[in-house]
């Protein structure tokens, strides 16, 4: 077929019909921007609405517990809050926000984890909760100091702390009792020494386990790095993460994973719950999991300390509750009320008692689960000493993986722990070249 | 084979003619009735029927076709032209603005390390899992075909695992890899084998992930090898045994190069689903993939994981697109032309 004027412009409406089509629902690539968007909002003007809805993954099965929560709330303030399963995990969540977005079908409040806000606030996803919360009457200075500040990015907070954890140390009092040891360990040190008997006792086949690349050990192990004074990065300086404190701590673990310790194949939870490793850093979150299926005594304490003798090396984690940027004001105030009741004194006790989650409110009264659980009191004693996480493993896309990887390869092979890390801390460079450098530097 | 098709090539043609002989005939009676029109009406009254008739055609045809049409365009088609579209993005996944990159993701997936690694992963993969569910496949077959007790309950053991859910295969055999106090730890113990580390070693936990795909696999290529194997004619096989040929000569002899287009039409079929069909073991046993980032894969994670790049995951996913493409329009042109058997 010959194509001429009269025969192409048939194809050519065609295609240039299907590409509007196309265009019209990708997202914008005019250059422009978003920022006309984030004009400033008189809260004494906005009327609350009358319902809101919550996309959660139910942290720590914690379904029937928002409900009861949901239902407290709606009869105090008449709010109608409609609970939305949005997930089987946060990861999940956060996807089905992501691709929400200018649907018109976004969630009002959302359940985003640490690893997984900081993409949704680029995505110009998510509102600043300060003012919002201010105007809906929310307390925050009675949250858990590390906890909220966790949520703070360039003056401004993106979330509250709700369904929060911490790692902590576990260890078999049964073996302990074995091997003869009478004290927990408090640093790095004692746990070699701890351990060293372990192994001579021959109570279990590891003393200690670490956590395999997908059971997220840059998390638990930031608490090493940062015994020694290093660290992922110091926000968007990446330098840390092949300073000679990092490389120093990283070098002893690599040591012990030859000697006294082991990687876990699966979750380390199991390997300790099932008395293969005698000692382990794992969440907070899986106590109540490990305390189920331990058949022996389960012991909790502080995460040790490093050399340089830092207290504050406990990393915060979990998820927090977020506003939808895309909601109307009224919805997104009613949903600061609903945010502030989640998040009470009382609401995170209950919670708390339900999931293992740590309360996320200094006033939150857990005499009750103590009594029943007296290792839990380890783990909420230990938020005076959390710390808010390093940029280079909550912020930076990939970034977590990168180190999960590496980590993996210096404990499980021979290699030079100082050349990875500064391959590592190349990688960060690229990453962020690749993925941020443009918004974030203008 | 080539017979048949052209046997039966003409028959829509045929049907088709007397279709619209008969829709003719009465028109032409009526005209031979009345008395002669000259030729400008006549010509008026044919075109008036043929537009009549093609407007009658047209609405029949969007009628029973157009509802299928319109849900291929909406699901596939613009799907696909949406991705192709996403693909020359730099696009974070939900983020409100994108920039246009032009062929840029296409380029990094073809030139960078990582990109290179997934074409490496996807080459021994696949090469795994389809040499090894068919090499497997063949063997049970040819000894299912044999007249053996329990034959039918064995076919239907050997065929199960092909239709049981990924997910729950991959759940089960991740307990069974497990070096610490799964199964074949214990099995490998009985021959003082030390479990390796699966999960550990990127080089074995590839490994792992074609051991439980051929597993999962193996059922149906048997399945298919037995139809093959079953219509291979008895009386070659005898004529065989009669000339005195052993076992292993008539199977390579007779009874492998009669099947070959069911080799060819396995061979086919297995790379495609060992592209495509092995995200959910892949997922659920190395979720962050660890040595095991095949193509499919690797458009999960890099949208959907930790990097969230929507659009250069677009890219893969045109790549893989065009690759099946590619592996689809081989298999239709050589099926139809080079193998067969007489």
């Amino acid at each position: 077929m010959n194509i001429t004027a009269r025969t192409a412009w048939k194809p050519a409406a065609v295609f240039s019909v299907a590409a509007l089509a196309l265009t019209a629902c990708g997202p914008d690539t005019s250059g422009e921007g978003t920022a006309g968007e984030t004009e400033e909002i008189d809260w004494s003007e906005v009327e609350p609405a009358e319902s809101i809805t919550f996309w959660t993954n139910h942290p720590g099965g914690s379904q029937d517990v928002e409900q009861e929560l949901i239902d407290e709330f709606t009869e105090e303030t008449g709010i109608e809050v409609e609970l939305v399963t949005s997930g089987a995990n946060y990861e999940e969540t956060s996807q089905r926000f992501q691709t929400a977005q200018g649907t018109g079908d976004v969630g009002d409040v959302v359940v985003l984890s640490d690893a997984t806000w900081f993409t949704n606030y680029l995505n110009d996803a998510l509102i600043p909760v300060d003012d919002v919360l201010e105007a809906a009457e929310v307390d925050v200075s009675g949250y858990v100091e590390a906890l909220y500040e966790d949520y703070l990015y360039e003056d401004s907070h993106y979330g509250v702390p709700y369904a929060r954890s911490t790692p902590l140390f576990y260890y078999n009092a049964d073996h302990y009792e074995e091997a003869g040891i009478e004290d927990v360990p408090t640093t790095w040190e004692e746990v070699e020494e701890v351990s060293q008997q372990l192994m001579e006792a021959e109570v279990a086949s590891s003393a200690f386990a670490f956590p395999p690349q997908d059971q997220y050990p840059a998390w638990t192990m930031a608490n090493l790095v940062w015994g020694y004074g290093g660290g992922w990065s110091d926000e968007w300086d990446f330098s840390t993460v092949s300073s000679q404190e990092t490389i120093e701590a990283l070098e002893f673990a690599q040591e012990a994973a030859g000697d006294w310790a082991s990687v876990a194949s699966g979750d380390q939870a199991d390997d300790f719950a099932a008395g293969v490793a005698s000692q382990v850093v794992q969440s907070t979150g899986s106590l109540g999991g490990i305390l189920e299926s331990a058949e022996f005594e389960v012991g909790t304490a502080f995460l040790p300390t490093g050399p340089n003798g830092e207290e504050n090396v406990v990393p915060t984690g979990g998820a927090g509750l977020m506003i939808a940027a895309e909601s109307e004001p009224e919805r997104q105030l009613a949903a600061a009320m609903f945010v502030g009741h989640m998040t009470s004194a009382e609401s995170t006790a209950k919670f708390s008692e339900a999931t293992g989650y740590v309360p996320v409110h200094q006033d939150a009264d857990m005499s009750d689960v103590y009594e029943e659980t007296p290792q839990f009191e380890t783990a909420v004693n230990q938020l005076e000493r959390t710390r808010v996480q390093d940029f280079a493993r909550v912020f930076l896309p990939g970034g977590d993986l990168e180190l999960a990887q590496t980590l993996q390869r210096i404990l499980t092979e021979d290699v030079d722990v100082a050349e990875e890390m500064e391959r590592v801390e190349g990688e960060f460079e690229s990453l962020y070249e690749r993925d941020l450098a443009a918004e974030l530097d203008g | 084979m080539r017979p048949q098709s052209t046997r039966s090539a003409p028959n829509p043609r045929g049907g088709c003619a007397i279709a619209v002989g008969t829709e003719h005939a009465p028109a032409r009676g009526n005209d031979a009735g009345s008395p002669a029109p000259d030729q400008a009406q006549l010509e008026a009254a044919r075109k008036r029927a043929h537009r009549r008739k093609l407007s009658k055609n047209w609405s029949l045809f969007i009628l029973f076709a157009g509802p299928n049409i319109l849900l291929i365009l909406a699901f596939i088609y613009y799907p696909l032209f949406s991705n192709m579209y996403y693909s020359t993005l730099d696009w974070r996944l939900g983020a409100r603005t994108a920039t246009p990159v032009g062929l840029d993701n296409y380029i990094t997936f073809f030139t960078s390390p990582s990109g290179q690694e997934v074409w490496r992963v996807t080459g021994i993969f696949t090469l795994g899992a389809v040499a090894g569910s068919m090499i497997l496949g063949l063997l049970i077959a040819l000894v299912l075909n044999k007249r053996i007790p329990g034959r039918t309950a064995a076919r239907t053991a050997v065929f199960s695992p092909y239709v049981l859910s990924g997910v729950g295969v991959a759940l089960v055999w991740d307990f069974i890899f497990d070096p610490n106090r799964g199964a074949l730890m214990h099995l490998l113990a009985v021959f003082g084998i030390e479990s390796p580390s699966w999960k550990l070693d990127a080089d074995w936990n590839l490994v792992m992930v074609i051991i439980v795909y051929v597993w999962k696999n193996l059922g149906y290529c048997a399945v298919v090898f037995l139809a093959g194997l079953q219509s291979v004619p008895r009386d070659l096989i005898e004529a065989a045994m009669i000339d005195k040929a052993g076992a292993v000569r008539r199977f390579f002899s007779i009874v492998l190069p009669l099947l070959t287009p069911t080799v060819f039409f396995l061979l086919v079929t297995n790379i495609i689903f060992s592209m495509t069909n092995a995200f959910d073991i892949l997922r659920t046993m190395t979720p962050t993939g660890h040595g095991t980032n095949t193509i499919i894969f690797e458009i999960y994670l890099q949208s959907f994981g930790q990097y969230q790049r929507a659009g250069y995951s677009a890219a893969i996913a045109v790549v893989l697109f065009f690759t099946l493409f590619l592996i689809t329009a081989v298999q239709l042109r050589y099926v139809e032309r080079k193998v067969h058997y007489q």
